[in-house]
C-alpha cells in the first residue's frame, strides 16, 4: 500500500493523460455493459410495472394469448367459489398528440374491489356520476398527469382517433396521480370495457379477465381450479408472466445486449492491457531500483495488480454513471422500436437502476482490469534488475512470446473447428465462437506486424521519410500497439458483424417481401402495422371487395398465442385465396399438399424460423390453445416467413373463426383489378372511411419501406457499437501516440536537427495514427468476416431461427474508411503537436 | 328492494320467535305486484345536491320476485334499466342495460357492495332478504322513532355472500314493518337505513320515504315514493333482458 | 560566418543555472574550431545555440547572413538544412533505416526527387569511406563505420557549415581519429567551417583554432599555429 503511494501516484500525476485514457478504456467498457443492461432492464421492468400496476391487486390472470376470448368466459370464472372478484380488461394504446395514451378498458361497476382508483375529489363523486359515466359511451376517466398535459379537466371533450374515426370523448374524471394513474408515464385512460369493445372493434371479446382470489385461496390452488374451469385453451397465470413473455419475445435484444458488453468489456481490457505495458516498459529503470533495494519479484507483481485494482475499480465506478446516462439517452428510442416491433404498448420514463447490476459491473470491471493488468505485471515482477537499471532500449516484444501466442492461435483455430465440426449444439457451438475470439486475439500482434510490414513500402513509397518512419515505429514497438489495434480489430469486428448480420437479414427480408408481399394496397387501423388496438369487422371485407376496381380482398388476422409457453404468432388468413397469389416455397413439405391441407384447415403451415428454434417439424402435432379448448394440428411443413422474431404459424381462417369465435381483420391485403389504377383505388378506400373509420392504405412500396424502416431501427444497435468503435480507436490511439512520441522523442529530434519542417514531423506522427488505424480496419474486416458467420449462426439457430445467407457489408466497410481514418487523425492531433513543441535539445540528449 | 319499500300491518301471534318477526313482516307486505315512482336526492359530504328518478315495476313475491327499475332522470342517464331477478336459494341476478351503448351486462356478486349508480344504496340493499338465507336474532325491544320495536340482528348464512357482517334491523311492534336497518361490517357501522312517512295503500303499510346514510363518506341519500301502486296488472315478460332491451 | 553578440544562456528552472554568461563570438568562413572544456563548461551549449537547436536567453546569433533570433521555427529549420550538418556524440542514427536511407533522410525531407537522393547518398558514402555498406542497418556496423553514416548524413547537401558534439567521445581511440581525419579532410577538400565539441586534446589540436570555456565564460581564444595533421 505503501508502495502505491510511493511509486504509483507520482507516476500517476506524471502521467495524468494517460491514466485518464485508461480510466476511460475501463469506463467505456463498464458503461456499455451498464449502458445496454440497464436500458434492456429499464423497459422490461417498465413493463412488468404498467402490468403490476394496471394488474391492482389482481393474482391470477386469465387470457388467451393475444387474441381475445368471447364475454361468456367472465361468467364461468365469476362462479367459481375461488374467486372474490373478476373483472374483464381490454387494452389498447391510442396514439395521440401527446404520445400514446394506454386506454384499459373496465367494468366500472365492479372494478374497484381489484383496482385502486383513486379518484380526485371526494372518493367516487369525482366521476360526477358513475351512472351517466357507463350510460354515456363518451365517458372517459384520465390521470392527473394526462390532463395537466393536454390541459383538460373534469368535464372537457378529448378527440382521438378510433376505429369509428374521430371521435370525442368527454372526461368524466380525473385520477390522482399516484398508483394506477402512474402507468405508462401517466398517459393512461379508463373507460368503460362496453364502449371500448366498440371503440376498437373488439366485438363481443375481452382481452382477458383479471381475479382476485377469494380469501384462503392460494395462487396455485386458483390457477389449479381456474384452468380446469376454462379449460386448456386459456393461459391462467399470475400477472408476472406478461413480463415473462415479452421477456422471451424480445430475447433478440437481450443477446445482442450481452455479446455487445462481452465486447466492450475486452476493448476495456485491452486498453488497460496496452496502458500497463506502456507504463512498465516506461517505469523499467524505477523497477529496476525497486528490485536492487531488495522488493521480490512478488511485491512488484502485486503493486501493478494493486494498481489495475484501484484503476479498474474507479473506472468500473464512473463507468456506472456513464452507463447510467448512456441508459437514459438509449431508452426512448429503444422502446418506441420494441413498441413498434412487437405492437405492444411501452413507455420508460425513468431508468431503473440495478444494484446488482451496477454491483456486477464494479466487480467485472475490477476483474477486467485485473485480467489486463495480469500480464504486464507479470513482465514487471519478471524485469531483470541489471538490465532494467541500465539504460535505454524499449523493450521489444520477444519473438519467444510471439510464437508462443501463435501457437495458441493455432491450438485455439484447430478447437474451434473441431467443436464445429462436432455437431450443431450449443454446447459445441458457443465454446466454439469463444475459442474462435480468443484465436483472434491472439493472432493480433502477428497480424498487426505482418500488416505493419507490408504496409511499409507503401508508405515509404509515397512519404519516404515520414511514411517509413511511421511503420517503423509500429513495428519497432509492437507492445505499444498492438494492445490498440486489438481493442480496434475487437470493436470493429463486432460492429462489422452487426452491419453484416443486418446486411443479411435485410436481404432475406427483402428477398421475402418480394416474394410474398404482393398484393398492391394494405388498409390497416392504425398507422402501425403491428400494433393491434384497433381491428377491423368482417363485413368491412365485403364492403372493400364492392369497391370498383378491387379485385380480390384477403383478411388477415394476427395474433400471438402461447405454444408450450411461450408466445408464437398465429397468422389466419384464407390458405387458399393467399396461395393462389403467392407461391409458397416450403423449407419442409410438399407444396401441394401443404396448400390442400392447409386450405381444408387439418393442419398448419408453421414459419421456417418456428421449427428451427422450438425444432418443430413436419409431421409433429402442434398443440394450439384457444378459447374452444385445445386444437391439435398436424404441422404439414415450413416455409420461410418473417412475421415474427419468435416464430409463427398460418391457419386457415376457417379455423381460426371457429375456435377463436373472431372473424375481425387487423389488415386486408387488396389485390387491384387489372386496369385500375391502384392509387385510384387507395384513394376510393380512403374516401369510403374518411368518415366513419380511420384507416391506413399502404401501397406495396410503402409496406416494404416500412418493414425495412422497422428493421433499420431494430439494429441501430450497430450504430452504437459503431460509436464505441470509434470512442475506441481515438482512445487507443491517442494511447499509444503519447507513448510513441515520448519513446521516438529522439528521432524527432534527429529529423527536426537534420532539417525535417513541422509538418514533417506532424505528418509521420499523422501517419502512425492512420497506419494504426489501417492495420486495425483491415484486420477488424477479417474478424467482422468470423463475426457475420458466427452472428449468422447464432441467429439461425438460437435468436430469430434466421436461414439467411452470408453478405459482408460492402458499404458498412467502405463507410468505415474514412470514418476510422479521420478518427485516427483527429487522435493524432494532439500528440503531434506535443511533438513538435518538444525541445530538441533535450530530444537529442534523450535516452 | 321490495323488503325494505313495501312493509304490511301486523298481527302477531308468535311475535317472540325473530324468524317468526320477519316472516310476519314478509306476509303483511306480500303482493302480486308494484309500481312507483322513486324521487332521489343525493346530498353528500360536501352537500352537494344530485337527484334522480327512477320507475320501478315488480311482479311475484318474495323469493322469487322480478323487478325493473328504470332510470327517468337526468336525461344523460335516462333509459338505463336494472333487472333483478331474486331467488330463494342463493343472490339475485342482476343486469343493466345501457340504451347507448345498446348493451347489457351482468352485474357479478362480487360488485354488489359496490354503490348503486351514484346513490348511497349498494347494490345488496336492494335485494330481497330471504329469511331463509339469515339467522336472527332478538336482541329486546326498544324505542325508535317514538315507536315500540323489536330490535333484531341478522347474519348471512354460508351460502349468501353480503358485505355486512351483521345487521340490526328494527321492527315497528304495531305495524310489522321496518323502521330502520343498521349493515355493520364487524364493528363498523356501514350503512343506516330509515324508514319514515308510512302510509296505508291498498291495505299495505309504505313507507314513502327511506333514508340511507352512509356513514364512511358521509352521503346520504333520500328517496321519495310517489304513484305508489299495488298488484296492478303487468306481464311476466316484462321482466326479462329482451324486454329490458325493448326500447321504451 | 557565424556571428555571435552578447549571446547568453540561462537555463530557467527551480534553480536558474547560467549555462552561458554573455559573450561574443565570430567565426569566419571556412575555418575549423575546437571547443574544449570540462564537463557543464557550456560547450554543447554554445553549440546548440549555433546550430538553432536553442534560443538564447539574450543577443543574437548570425549564422551565414541569417539572424537566428528573428526566424520562425520552420525559418530556422530551414536555415539548418541548407547551411548546418550535426554530427553527434551519440550518432543519433534511425535504427529502423538503412545507410542509405539514413543518409537520404535530410535529402528526402527537402523532397528531393528519388534518383537524385539516391545519387546524392551513394556519392557521400563513397566519400566517407562505406560505398559497399549501404544497405546495412545502423546496429550491423560498428562505431566508427556508424558515425561515417552520421557525417554522411551531415554532409548530405554540402553545407557551408558543419557542427559536431564529441564526434569521437563514443569511439576508440584508434577510431576517434579515423573519424577526425575524416572531419579534417572533408574541411580541406569541400572547404566547410567546422566546429567541434571536445573535450579531447588530441582532437583540439588538429584545429586551426580552439576556444576554451569554462563555466560559460571563453577562458582562451587561440589559433593553432600548425594543427596536427592527421
Amino acid at each position: 500500500m505503501k508502495l502505491l503511494r510511493l511509486l504509483s501516484w507520482p507516476y500517476v500525476r506524471k502521467h495524468k493523460l494517460r491514466m485518464l485514457l485508461t480510466l476511460a478504456g475501463i469506463m467505456l467498457g463498464v458503461a456499455v455493459f451498464v449502458g445496454m443492461h440497464t436500458a434492456n432492464l429499464t423497459i422490461q421492468s417498465a413493463f412488468q410495472r404498467t402490468v403490476d400496476r394496471i394488474a391492482g391487486k389482481a393474482q391470477l390472470q386469465v387470457s388467451a394469448g393475444e387474441t381475445g376470448f368471447p364475454e361468456e368466459v367472465l361468467e364461468r370464472v365469476q362462479s367459481s367459489r375461488e374467486v372474490s372478484a373478476a373483472s374483464p380488461v381490454i387494452e389498447a394504446a391510442l396514439s395521440t398528440s401527446q404520445g400514446t395514451l394506454l386506454v384499459l378498458g373496465v367494468d366500472m361497476t365492479g372494478d374497484a374491489s381489484l383496482r385502486e382508483y383513486d379518484l380526485e375529489g371526494e372518493d367516487e363523486d369525482v366521476i360526477d356520476d358513475p351512472l351517466i359515466f357507463l350510460a354515456q359511451p363518451d365517458s372517459m376517466i384520465v390521470s392527473r398527469q394526462f390532463a395537466e398535459r393536454t390541459g383538460l379537466e373534469r368535464g372537457s371533450k378529448l378527440t382521438l382517433k378510433t376505429m369509428g374515426g374521430q371521435k370525442t370523448f368527454t372526461i368524466r374524471g380525473v385520477m390522482k396521480a399516484t398508483g394506477l394513474a402512474t402507468v405508462f408515464g401517466g398517459n393512461l385512460a379508463i373507460m368503460d370495457i362496453y364502449a371500448a369493445q366498440a371503440v376498437f372493434g373488439r366485438g363481443r371479446l375481452f382481452d382477458r379477465i383479471d381475479v382476485g382470489l377469494a380469501e384462503g385461496v392460494s395462487i396455485e390452488q386458483g390457477t389449479a381450479k381456474l384452468q380446469a374451469l376454462v379449460g386448456p385453451g386459456f393461459q391462467v397465470e399470475p400477472p408476472q408472466s406478461r413480463g415473462t413473455h415479452f421477456q422471451s419475445m424480445s430475447r433478440g435484444l437481450t443477446v445482442s445486449i450481452n455479446l455487445a458488453s462481452l465486447f466492450a468489456l475486452l476493448i476495456g481490457v485491452f486498453i488497460i492491457f496496452n496502458s500497463f505495458s506502456i507504463a512498465i516498459t516506461q517505469r523499467c529503470g524505477e523497477i529496476g531500483v525497486l528490485r536492487a533495494l531488495g522488493a521480490t519479484s512478488g511485491q512488484v507483481r502485486r503493486l501493478f495488480l494493486l494498481e489495475s485494482i484501484v484503476l479498474g475499480l474507479c473506472g468500473s465506478l464512473l463507468g456506472v454513471f456513464a452507463g447510467l446516462w448512456m441508459a437514459r439517452g438509449i431508452v426512448p428510442g429503444l422502446a418506441g422500436t420494441l413498441q413498434e416491433v412487437f405492437g405492444h404498448a411501452l413507455s420508460a420514463d425513468e431508468i431503473t437502476i440495478s444494484t446488482p447490476l451496477a454491483a456486477l459491473a464494479v466487480v467485472i470491471g475490477v476483474l477486467a482490469s485485473l485480467v489486463g493488468g495480469y500480464v504486464p505485471a507479470h513482465s514487471a515482477a519478471r524485469v531483470d534488475p541489471v538490465k532494467a537499471l541500465l539504460k535505454g532500449r524499449t523493450q521489444v516484444l520477444s519473438e519467444g512470446e510471439n510464437r508462443l501466442r501463435q501457437k495458441l492461435a493455432a491450438a485455439c483455430i484447430v478447437g474451434c473447428a473441431l467443436l464445429l465440426g462436432l455437431g450443431n449444439r450449443n454446447e459445441y457451438f458457443y465454446p466454439g465462437y469463444l475459442l474462435g475470439i480468443v484465436s483472434m486475439i491472439l493472432l493480433a500482434p502477428a497480424m498487426s506486424m505482418w500488416l505493419a510490414r507490408a504496409l511499409r513500402p507503401i508508405l515509404k513509397l509515397i512519404w519516404p521519410v515520414e511514411g517509413a518512419l511511421a511503420a517503423d515505429s509500429l513495428i519497432q514497438a509492437p507492445r505499444r500497439t498492438s494492445a490498440t489495434v486489438t481493442a480496434l480489430m475487437l470493436s470493429l469486428a463486432l460492429a462489422v458483424g452487426f452491419a453484416g448480420v443486418s446486411r443479411a437479414i435485410y436481404d432475406s427480408l427483402l428477398d421475402w417481401m418480394n416474394h410474398t408481399l404482393n398484393p398492391d394496397l394494405y388498409v390497416s387501423p392504425s398507422r402501425s402495422i403491428t400494433a393491434k388496438t384497433f381491428r377491423f369487422p368482417a363485413t368491412m371485407g365485403d364492403e372493400l371487395r364492392a369497391l370498383e376496381g378491387v379485385e380480390e380482398v384477403q383478411p388477415v388476422r394476427n395474433a400471438r398465442v402461447l405454444i408450450n409457453g411461450a408466445p408464437v404468432m398465429a397468422v389466419s388468413i384464407d390458405i387458399k385465396a393467399i396461395t393462389d397469389r403467392v407461391r409458397v416455397r416450403p423449407v419442409e413439405g410438399n407444396r401441394e399438399e401443404l396448400v390442400r391441407l392447409g386450405a381444408q384447415g387439418k393442419g398448419v403451415i408453421i414459419s421456417d424460423n418456428l421449427s428451427l428454434i422450438r425444432n418443430i417439424h413436419r409431421g409433429d402435432i402442434l398443440e394450439i390453445p384457444t378459447p374452444r379448448g385445445v386444437l391439435k394440428l398436424p404441422v404439414l411443413g415450413s416455409s420461410v416467413d418473417y412475421s415474427d422474431q419468435q416464430g409463427s404459424f398460418l391457419i386457415d381462417k376457417s379455423l381460426f373463426q371457429k375456435y377463436w369465435g373472431d372473424d375481425t381483420a387487423n389488415i386486408f391485403r387488396i389485390h387491384v383489378r387489372k386496369g385500375y389504377s391502384r392509387d385510384r383505388v387507395r384513394e376510393a378506400i380512403l374516401k369510403r372511411w374518411a368518415d366513419s373509420h380511420e384507416i391506413f392504405v399502404y401501397t406495396n412500396e410503402g409496406i416494404r419501406e416500412y418493414i425495412l424502416k422497422l428493421t433499420d431501427q431494430w439494429f441501430g444497435l450497430t450504430y452504437i457499437q459503431l460509436a464505441v468503435a470509434l470512442v475506441v480507436a481515438i482512445l487507443g490511439i491517442v494511447n499509444t501516440l503519447t507513448v510513441s512520441i515520448t519513446d521516438r522523442r529522439r528521432e524527432l529530434g534527429v529529423l527536426q536537427a537534420v532539417g525535417g519542417l513541422r509538418n514533417q514531423i506532424r505528418r509521420t506522427i499523422w501517419l502512425e495514427a492512420v497506419s494504426i488505424g489501417a492495420v486495425g480496419l483491415v484486420m477488424g474486416a477479417a474478424a467482422g468476416i468470423v463475426m457475420i458467420y458466427f452472428n449468422l449462426h447464432m441467429l439461425h439457430r438460437d435468436l430469430g431461427g434466421l436461414r439467411v445467407d452470408f453478405t459482408f457489408p460492402y458499404a458498412f466497410m467502405a463507410m468505415m474508411v474514412p470514418v476510422i481514418g479521420l478518427c485516427s487523425f483527429v487522435a493524432a492531433i494532439w500528440p503531434a503537436e506535443a511533438a513538435v513543441r518538444a525541445s530538441l535539445v533535450e530530444s537529442l540528449e534523450y535516452e | 328492494m321490495s323488503k325494505w319499500i313495501a312493509l304490511l300491518l301486523a298481527s302477531c301471534a308468535l311475535a317472540q320467535d325473530p324468524r317468526q318477526i320477519i316472516e310476519e313482516v314478509q306476509r303483511r307486505n306480500r303482493s302480486q305486484s308494484q309500481r312507483y315512482e322513486g324521487t332521489l336526492t343525493v346530498t353528500s359530504a360536501k352537500s352537494r345536491v344530485a337527484e334522480k328518478k327512477w320507475r320501478y315495476e315488480r311482479i311475484g313475491s318474495f323469493g322469487d320476485s322480478k323487478a325493473v327499475l328504470r332510470f327517468l332522470d337526468p336525461p344523460e342517464v335516462k333509459g338505463v334499466a336494472l333487472l333483478v331477478h331474486n331467488h330463494r336459494e342463493r343472490s339475485s341476478d342482476q343486469w343493466m342495460w345501457t340504451p347507448e351503448l345498446q348493451r347489457d351486462r351482468r352485474i357479478a356478486l362480487q360488485d354488489r357492495s359496490t354503490r348503486f349508480f351514484g346513490t348511497d344504496f349498494s347494490f345488496e340493499d336492494l335485494e330481497e332478504r330471504d329469511v331463509d338465507q339469515f339467522d336472527f336474532k332478538l336482541l329486546g325491544e326498544e324505542k325508535f322513532d317514538g315507536q315500540m320495536c323489536w330490535k333484531l340482528e341478522s347474519r348471512p348464512r354460508q351460502n349468501k355472500r353480503s358485505q355486512y357482517t351483521h345487521s340490526y334491523l328494527w321492527v315497528r311492534k304495531d305495524l310489522f314493518v321496518f323502521v330502520a336497518v343498521e349493515g355493520y361490517k364487524v364493528k363498523e357501522l356501514m350503512r343506516r337505513i330509515a324508514y319514515r312517512d308510512y302510509e296505508n295503500v291498498k291495505g299495505l303499510w309504505t313507507a314513502k320515504t327511506m333514508e340511507v346514510f352512509d356513514t364512511k363518506r358521509n352521503s346520504r341519500t333520500t328517496m321519495k315514493l310517489e304513484k305508489l301502486e299495488y298488484n296492478i296488472p303487468v306481464k311476466e315478460d316484462e321482466f326479462t333482458l329482451q324486454a329490458l332491451r325493448r326500447p321504451q | 560566418m557565424i556571428d555571435l553578440t552578447q549571446v547568453s544562456k540561462v537555463f530557467a528552472g527551480k534553480r536558474e543555472v547560467t549555462a552561458l554568461h554573455p559573450l561574443d563570438l565570430t567565426i569566419p568562413k571556412g575555418e575549423m574550431v575546437a571547443i574544449i572544456g570540462a564537463s557543464g563548461s557550456g560547450k554543447s551549449t554554445l553549440l546548440n545555440l549555433i546550430g538553432g537547436l536553442d534560443h538564447p536567453t539574450t543577443g543574437t546569433i548570425s549564422v551565414d547572413g541569417a539572424t537566428l533570433g528573428t526566424l520562425s521555427d520552420d525559418e530556422l529549420t530551414r536555415v539548418r538544412r541548407d547551411k548546418i550538418g550535426f554530427v553527434f556524440q551519440f550518432f543519433n542514427l534511425l535504427p529502423s533505416l538503412s545507410c542509405t536511407e539514413n543518409v537520404s533522410l535530410p535529402l528526402h525531407l527537402r523532397g528531393w526527387p528519388k534518383q537524385k537522393t539516391q545519387d546524392r547518398a551513394a556519392e557521400l558514402l563513397n566519400l566517407v569511406g562505406l560505398g559497399k555498406r549501404v544497405d546495412h542497418l545502423p546496429d550491423e556496423l560498428s562505431g566508427g563505420e556508424r558515425q561515417r553514416v552520421a557525417i554522411a548524413r551531415a554532409l548530405s547537401v554540402y553545407p557551408p557549415i558543419l557542427l559536431a558534439d564529441e564526434p569521437t567521445g563514443n569511439l576508440d581511440s584508434t577510431t576517434g581519429e579515423e573519424i577526425l581525419g575524416l572531419i579534417k579532410d572533408l574541411h580541406r577538400r569541400l572547404g566547410t567551417t567546422v566546429l567541434i565539441v571536445t573535450h579531447d586534446m588530441t582532437v583540439a589540436h588538429a584545429c586551426e583554432r580552439i576556444l576554451q570555456l569554462k563555466d560559460g565564460v571563453i577562458l582562451a581564444d587561440r589559433r593553432v599555429e600548425s594543427p596536427a595533421a592527421q
